[in-house]
C-alpha cells in the first residue's frame, strides 16, 4: 500500500526554488497497475523516485505499507529499496562488465543472501523473463529489449511488492517495447504493484489507473 | 553483504580497467620494492661490516693511544699523552691469556719499481698481524716472525701493487723502493679488496720497527691484542689497562673490545637502514596518491553504477566497502608484486656482488606490505566516501 498526503518536493536550482512536486496525494493499493503520464518536467520521475525511496519529500507525508518513510534513516531506506521495491529504468542501468546473471545477482549480493540460494533464484528470474539462454552474456552482447528484460529480472529477483518503471520502453523499438510491457504486466498479474512512468499514451493507456501530471501536480 | 562478494565485485571492477589498474599497481609495487631494496642495502651494509669484524675473530682488544673520554680537571699544560711504543706492545705480549700482539703503524709513500711509481699506503706490521687479520698470501711468504728488532728491509705487497708495478712478472725477489729505502719483495697478498677501511690490494707491508724509523714516528696508532679465548677479554682488558697505566704513569690509552666497536657500527648502520626505509616510505606515499587518483577517476566514471547500486538496496556503507576493497586489493596485490620484484633484484645483486650480503631485515617485507595496505586504505577513504555519499538520483541521471 502506497499512501501520500500533500507531498511536495522542492529543489533549488541556481538560487531559485523549483517545485518538482506539490500537494500530491494518492493511494495505491497492493497489486494495482498505475501509469503516470505527463509532459517532460512535469514531475513524474520525481514522483516515482519518491515512491521508490530514492528521493525524500520536502513536504507532506508518505507511508509505505503503513510505515512513514520520512522518519527513516538512509540505512532503512536502502533496506526498503533492496527488499520491497524493484526499479526498471529507461537506460537499463546494467553494470557493463558483469554478465546478465551477475547483474541479476547484484541485489541479492547486496542483501547478503546465501550464495547457494542465489544461483537458483538468478536462474528462475532469468527464466521468468525468457533469457535463460543469454545468462552468460554481457550487456553489450544483448539487444535493447534483452537488456531491459535482464533489468526486469534484476528488479524482481528479491521478490519485491512494488515494481517501479521509469520510461521502460523509452529506448526500445516498438516490438521490444511491447514485449517489455507484456512482461511487466505479467509480473503485475502475479500480484506485484506496478507503477509505470511514461509519456507514451499507448503504454500508459494500458494501466487500470492512469494518473496525469502537470507542473508537479496530479490532475 | 558477504566479504567474499565484496572482494569479487571490487576485483571485477579493477580487472575491467586493466591499464588504469596496472599503472596504479605499478606505483605500489615500485614503492614496496624500494622499501625492501633500500632496507636490504642498509641491512646488507650492516651484515657486511659486522662480518668483517667477525672475520677478525671475537677475541680482540684494540688499543689506541689517548683517552677518548675526558674526566676530572683539564691536565696541566705540557703533559702530552705518553706514546704507545713497541716496548708497550712487547710488555702486552707477556700478559697472561694473550695469544698474539700486532702493533701497527700507518703511513703513505711513493713506491717505485724500475720506471713505475705509485703512491701507496705503507703499513708497518709484524708476522702476527697476518694471523690476527687472517690474511692469505697469493705467493711467497709473509714477514718473518720475531723481526721487529732486526727489521730487515723486506716487504709484502698487495695484489694491485704486484700487477701495476711488476706487470707481467712475479715481484718475488725483486726490489721495491719505498720512499728513500729499498725493500725486497718476499710475498704477495691474495686479492681481498677493502677490509676495515684499508684496501689490502694496494698496500705495502713492511716491518713495524722499520716503519717507525722511516716515518720518524714515536707512537703506534694501534695495537691489536688477541686473547686465547673470548672469556679472557674482560680480564685481558683489565690487565692491559693496569699494565699501560703503570708504564705510562697514567691511564692514557683507549682499549676497545672488538665487540664494542661492532656494536657501535651495528647501531650506526641500523640508523642508516631506518633512514633509508624512511626515504622509501615516501615513495609508498606517492603510490598512495596514485591509488587515490585512480579511485577518484573510478568513482566519477562509475557514478551511474553507484546510483544503481543504491537504487537496488546498497547502503552508503556497502558502497564504501566496495571502493575500500578496491583500494585494499590494489595495495595488497601491488605490494606482493613489489616483494617479488625486490627478491628478484636482491637475488640478482647477490649474484653480481657476492661479497655484499644484500638481504632485507626480517621486518621489512611484512612492514612494507602493511604500510602499503595502510596507505592504500588511507588514500582510498576519501574517494570511497565520495562514492558512498553520492545522491542516488543525481548519480543515476549523470551523463
Amino acid at each position: 500500500m502506497i499512501e501520500m498526503q500533500g507531498v511536495g518536493r522542492d529543489y533549488v536550482v541556481g538560487g531559485t526554488p523549483v517545485h518538482a512536486l506539490s500537494e500530491v496525494s494518492l493511494q495505491i493499493p497492493d497489486g494495482e497497475y498505475v501509469s503516470i503520464m505527463g509532459p517532460s518536467g512535469s514531475g513524474k520521475s520525481t514522483l516515482l523516485n519518491v515512491i521508490g525511496c530514492l528521493d525524500r519529500p520536502t513536504a507532506g507525508w508518505y507511508a509505505l505499507d503503513g510505515e512513514a518513510v520520512g522518519a527513516l534513516d538512509e540505512r532503512a531506506l536502502s533496506y526498503i529499496r533492496g527488499h520491497k521495491i524493484g526499479f526498471v529504468f529507461q537506460v537499463f542501468h546494467l553494470v557493463p562488465r558483469l554478465t546478465a546473471s551477475a547483474n541479476v545477482d547484484l541485489p541479492m549480493l547486496l542483501a547478503g543472501v546465501q550464495p547457494a540460494v542465489r544461483a537458483d533464484r538468478v536462474r528462475r528470474a532469468l527464466e521468468a523473463v525468457g533469457l535463460s539462454a543469454r545468462a552468460r552474456h554481457k550487456p553489450d552482447e544483448l539487444s535493447g529489449g534483452e537488456r531491459q528484460r535482464v533489468a526486469i529480472a534484476r528488479a524482481i529477483v528479491m521478490g519485491p511488492a512494488i515494481l517501479l518503471a521509469d520510461e521502460p520502453t523509452g529506448n526500445l523499438d516498438r516490438a521490444s517495447g511491447a514485449e517489455v510491457v507484456a512482461l511487466l504486466e505479467e509480473m503485475n498479474a502475479e500480484g506485484l504493484t506496478l507503477v509505470v512512468v511514461t509519456h507514451d499514451p499507448a503504454v500508459g493507456g494500458r494501466a487500470r489507473v492512469r494518473l496525469q501530471m502537470v507542473d508537479g501536480r496530479l490532475t | 553483504m558477504k566479504f567474499r562478494d565484496v572482494f569479487r565485485f571490487a576485483a571485477g571492477a579493477l580487472v575491467g580497467h586493466p591499464l588504469r589498474t596496472g599503472l596504479s599497481l605499478l606505483g605500489v609495487a615500485v614503492g614496496v620494492t624500494s622499501v625492501v631494496v633500500l632496507t636490504s642495502l642498509g641491512e646488507g651494509a650492516r651484515l657486511y661490516v659486522t662480518g668483517e669484524f667477525a672475520a677478525l675473530g671475537s677475541n680482540l682488544l684494540i688499543i689506541i693511544p689517548g683517552r677518548n673520554d675526558t674526566t676530572g680537571f683539564a691536565p696541566p699544560i705540557g703533559v702530552a699523552p705518553h706514546d704507545l711504543t713497541l716496548d708497550d706492545a712487547e710488555a702486552l705480549r707477556r700478559l697472561p691469556g694473550v695469544r698474539r700482539v700486532a702493533p701497527i703503524a700507518i703511513g703513505s709513500a711513493t713506491a717505485r719499481a724500475g720506471d713505475l711509481t705509485r703512491d701507496t699506503v705503507v703499513t708497518g706490521v709484524t708476522a702476527e698481524w697476518q694471523s690476527i687479520r687472517r690474511i692469505d698470501l697469493q705467493s711467497g711468504q709473509f714477514l718473518p716472525a720475531g723481526d721487529t728488532e732486526a727489521d730487515r728491509a723486506l716487504c709484502v705487497i698487495g695484489a694491485t701493487i704486484q700487477s701495476q708495478l711488476f706487470p707481467g712478472r712475479s715481484a718475488l725477489g725483486e726490489m721495491l723502493r719505498v720512499g728513500d729505502e729499498r725493500f725486497r719483495v718476499i710475498g704477495v697478498l691474495a686479492p681481498r679488496g677493502t677490509s676495515l677501511g684499508m684496501n689490502l690490494d694496494e698496500i705495502v707491508l713492511i716491518p713495524v720497527g722499520r716503519h717507525m724509523r722511516m716515518f720518524n714516528e714515536t707512537t703506534l696508532p694501534r695495537v691489536l691484542v688477541e686473547m686465547t679465548s673470548h672469556d679472557d677479554l674482560p680480564a685481558g682488558k683489565a690487565a692491559a689497562t693496569a699494565l699501560l697505566t703503570a708504564r705510562h704513569d697514567e691511564y692514557d690509552v683507549t682499549i676497545e673490545t672488538q665487540e664494542s666497536m661492532l656494536a657501535a657500527f651495528s647501531r650506526l648502520l641500523r640508523v642508516l637502514t631506518a633512514a633509508l626505509s624512511g626515504i622509501a616510505a615516501i615513495s609508498l606515499c606517492v603510490a598512495g596518491v596514485g591509488i587515490m587518483n585512480v579511485m577518484l577517476v573510478s568513482v566519477s566514471e562509475r557514478t551511474r553504477e553507484i546510483g544503481l547500486l543504491k537504487a537496488i538496496g546498497a547502503t552508503p556503507a556497502d558502497v564504501l566497502r566496495f571502493f575500500l576493497a578496491e583500494a585494499a586489493a590494489l595495495s595488497v596485490v601491488g605490494g606482493l608484486a613489489g616483494l617479488i620484484a625486490a627478491s628478484i633484484l636482491s637475488a640478482t645483486a647477490r649474484r653480481l656482488f657476492p661479497a655484499f650480503p644484500m638481504q632485507p631485515p626480517d621486518w621489512a617485507a611484512p612492514a612494507a606490505v602493511a604500510v602499503s595496505l595502510a596507505v592504500g586504505m588511507l588514500f582510498g577513504v576519501w574517494p570511497a566516501r565520495r562514492a558512498a555519499r553520492l545522491d542516488p538520483i543525481r548519480a543515476l541521471t549523470r551523463r
